[in-house]
C-alpha cells in the first residue's frame, strides 16, 4: 500500500553562518502492504513525523519517491482521504467540541443526520458528550488528545496514521485506545503509529519500524512478550538430527524477521543475554562461541535452518548446546523469542551499553 | 466538503475580527452623525467652516483624516480578514486537518476567500455610502461599488498570495501599498523619469495598481461615470494573484 523508495528528506538551513542542512530521512526504502498495525519508533528526531508527512503528502522527498497504493500521497489524500492525528494536536481554540467534530465531519463530506450521528458516536466512544459545548481551547491535554482521536475516526478510511496517539492520556483511555485500534484492524486498512511508548506500540503492532538518524535500523515482527530467557531461535548451518536429541519439542521455525543477536569468537560471555558455555558464567543476551563455529557455513547439501527451543533457562540452554555442538552441528546463530521490544531497540540503538 | 460548513467556521474565525471592523465603522458612522448634528447646512452638508468655528484645526483635520480613513477603509478591512488566510491555518497544524479529509486545499481556501472578501465587501459598501449620507446628504452612487470592489479583488489577491508563503501577509501587502503610493507619486510628478523606462514599467506593473485605483476613486469622488478600462486592469490585477496564489497552494507543502 505504502512505498518509499530511496527517499531522502532535507530541511534546508535557515540562512546564518554555522548552520547546517537537517538530513531528516536518508535513502529510507521501505514497503508496507495493505493491512495490519506498523509501529515507528526510534529516539527525537529520527524522522518518525517527517515519514508520516511524506506519506501523507504534506512534505516532499528531496530525493526519492513516495506511493500510496500507486498514488502520489496527495492524489491519493483527494481520493480517499486519510484519518490523522498529529504529534500535536491543534484546532482553533474559540470553537466548541461539538461544533469542531461538526465542521471536520462536513469537510469528509458528511452532511445532515448521518454527521450528526458519526459526531454522537465519536463523541461517545471518547468520553467527550459532557464537553460538547466546551471550547476547544479550554480543554485538557488529555481531552484535547481524546478530541484528536475522536476526529481522526470520524470517517472510515483505509489509511490511519497515528503520531503519539496515546500522549497526555490517562491508563484507562489508553486502554480504550487499543480497543479502538482492535476495532480498526482490517485486511483493507493500514494502521501507523508512532510513538515513544514502547510497550504500547508493542501491544498494538504487528510490525516495528525502528528508525535513528533518519534510517531505517531495523524492522522487527513483534510477538507477545514472553518471558526473558524462555524461547530461543537457533540457526544451523545445515539441519541436523542431532537437534531433536539436544532439544527434545525442537521446532522448526518458517519466516524471517528474527532479531539478530551477536556472535562473538572464543571469551566469556558478556553483557546481557549472553550465553555460556559450561564453564563460563550464563547471562541472557549474546551467543558467545569458540572461534571455530563463529562463522557460520553451510555443509554439504541444505542451507541454514532455524528452530524453536524452549528452556528452563540460560543455563539449561548452554549445557543443550554445548550436546548439540558436541554432535557436529554449526551453529550460526542464537537468539530469544519474546524479548520485549525495550530489550530490542535499546540493543539495537546502543549496542555497547545493552552489554 | 460542505461549503456551507467552512464559510460558517471561516465566520466564526474571524469573529473578533469582523466585530472590531464594525466597531470601526460605528466609529465612523457616529463620527459623522455627530458632526452632522453639530454642523449641517440647509442642504444636508457637514459645513467644514463651521465645525472649524467649533472645533479649531483638530475637528477639521479629524473629519479629513477620517474622510480619507474612510477611503481606505476597503483595504483595512480586506488586509484585516484576510491577514493569515493560509499561512496562520498552515502555522498552527490546521491545514494539514483539512487537508486529508479528501478536500482539496484550493477549495478549502478558495471557499475561505470568498467569504472573507464578501465580509470587506459588504462593510464596506453600508460604511461609505451611509457616511457619505449623513455627511454629504448624497452618495456616489455604484462607483462606490465598484471602488470597493477594486480594492478588495486587488488586496485580497495580494493577501492570498503572500500568505502562501509568508506568515507576514498581510504586512507586506500593507508595504506594498504604501510603496505603490509612493511610488505612483514619484512617477506622476516626473522624478522617476531618469529611471529607465522597462525597469520602471516592470515595478508599476508588480505593485499594486495605484494609478488605476486612484482613476476610479477620482469617479467616485466626483460622481463621475466608472471608467471600465481600470476596473478591468486591477480586476485582472488581483485575478492575477489569486490565480497564482492558487497555482502556489497546490505545489506548497503544508
Amino acid at each position: 500500500m505504502i512505498e518509499l523508495r530511496n527517499v531522502t528528506r532535507i530541511y534546508a538551513a535557515a540562512p546564518g553562518r554555522g548552520r547546517v542542512d537537517t538530513v531528516a530521512l536518508d535513502d529510507v526504502t521501505l514497503a508496507i502492504p495493505p493491512g495490519g498495525v506498523w509501529g515507528f519508533v526510534g529516539p527525537n528526531g529520527a524522522g518518525k513525523t517527517t515519514l508520516f508527512g511524506l506519506v501523507l503528502g504534506f512534505l516532499h522527498p528531496t530525493k526519492g519517491r513516495v506511493r500510496v497504493d500507486g498514488l502520489e500521497p496527495r492524489r491519493y489524500l483527494r481520493r480517499h482521504g486519510a484519518a490523522y492525528l498529529p504529534e500535536r494536536f491543534r484546532l482553533p481554540p474559540e470553537w466548541t467540541v461539538g461544533d469542531a467534530l461538526l465542521a471536520l465531519a462536513g469537510l469528509e463530506g458528511l452532511k445532515g443526520a448521518s454527521a450528526k450521528e458519526r459526531v454522537a458516536a465519536a463523541m461517545e466512544r471518547f468520553g467527550l458528550e459532557p464537553h460538547a459545548k466546551k471550547p476547544v481551547g479550554a480543554l485538557s491535554r488529555g481531552l484535547n488528545q481524546r478530541l484528536g482521536l475522536a476526529q481522526a475516526l470520524l470517517a472510515d478510511r483505509r489509511l490511519v496514521v497515528l503520531d503519539e496517539p496515546t500522549e497526555g492520556l490517562d491508563p484507562l483511555w489508553r486502554i480504550r485506545f487499543r480497543d479502538a485500534v482492535a476495532e480498526l484492524r482490517g485486511a483493507e486498512r493500514t494502521i501507523l503509529v508512532a510513538s515513544h511508548d514502547l510497550a504500547e506500540v508493542e501491544r498494538i503492532a504487528d510490525q516495528v519500524v525502528l528508525l535513528e538518524g533518519g534510517r531505517v535500523k531495523e524492522i522487527m515482527d513483534v510477538t507477545p512478550p514472553a518471558t526473558a530467557g524462555t524461547g530461543y531461535r537457533i540457526t544451523l548451518a545445515a539441519p541436523s538430527p542431532a537437534v531433536a536429541e539436544a532439544f527434545p519439542g525442537a521446532v522448526e521455525a518458517t519466516g524471517a524477521g528474527a532479531a539478530r543477536g551477536t556472535i562473538q569468537g572464543g571469551g566469556a560471555p558478556s553483557g546481557p543475554g549472553a550465553v555460556g558455555f559450561p564453564g563460563a558464567a550464563a547471562v541472557p543476551g549474546t551467543a558467545t562461541f569458540p572461534d571455530a563455529l563463529a562463522a557460520p557455513g553451510a555443509p554439504d547439501g541444505d542451507g541454514p535452518v532455524t528452530y524453536l527451543v524452549h528452556v528452563a533457562d540460560a543455563k539449561e540452554l548452554s549445557t543443550r548446546l554445548a550436546a548439540l555442538l558436541e554432535a557436529g552441528a554449526v551453529v550460526a546463530e542464537v537468539t530469544p523469542v519474546g524479548e520485549p521490544l525495550e530489550e530490542r531497540v535499546r540493543r539495537a540503538l546502543d549496542p555497547e551499553a545493552a552489554r | 466538503m460542505n461549503a456551507l460548513v467552512l464559510a460558517r467556521l471561516t465566520l466564526r474565525d474571524r469573529r473578533k475580527r469582523i466585530l472590531a471592523l464594525l466597531a470601526f465603522a460605528g466609529l465612523f458612522l457616529a463620527a459623522a452623525a455627530t458632526a452632522r448634528l453639530l454642523v449641517s447646512d440647509t442642504d444636508g452638508h457637514v459645513n467644514a467652516d463651521q465645525l472649524f468655528l467649533i472645533g479649531g484645526y483638530p475637528a477639521v483635520s479629524a473629519l479629513l483624516l477620517m474622510g480619507w480613513l474612510l477611503g481606505r477603509f476597503p483595504i483595512i478591512a480586506t488586509l484585516v480578514l484576510m491577514a493569515g488566510l493560509f499561512s496562520h491555518d498552515r502555522a498552527e497544524g490546521y491545514a494539514r486537518l483539512y487537508t486529508v479529509r479528501a478536500a482539496s486545499p484550493l477549495r478549502v481556501y478558495g471557499t475561505r476567500f470568498a467569504v472573507l472578501a464578501g465580509v470587506a465587501f459588504a462593510i464596506s459598501a453600508v460604511l461609505m455610502p451611509t457616511f457619505d449620507l449623513i455627511m454629504l446628504g448624497t452618495w456616489a452612487g455604484p462607483a462606490t461599488l465598484v471602488l470597493i470592489l477594486s480594492y478588495v479583488l486587488v488586496f485580497g489577491g495580494l493577501v492570498a498570495l503572500l500568505s502562501v508563503w509568508t506568515r507576514a501577509d498581510a504586512w507586506i501587502a500593507l508595504l506594498l501599498a504604501v510603496a505603490a503610493l509612493v511610488w505612483d507619486g514619484l512617477r506622476s510628478a516626473g522624478v522617476l523619469a531618469q529611471v529607465p523606462a522597462g525597469a520602471r514599467d516592470v515595478v508599476t506593473f508588480l505593485l499594486p495598481p495605484q494609478a488605476m485605483l486612484y482613476s476610479i476613486e477620482e469617479a467616485f469622488g466626483n460622481i463621475q461615470p466608472i471608467p471600465w478600462d481600470a476596473f478591468l486592469y486591477v480586476a485582472g490585477y488581483g485575478l492575477t494573484a489569486l490565480a497564482l496564489a492558487a497555482v502556489a497552494l497546490h505545489r506548497r507543502e503544508v
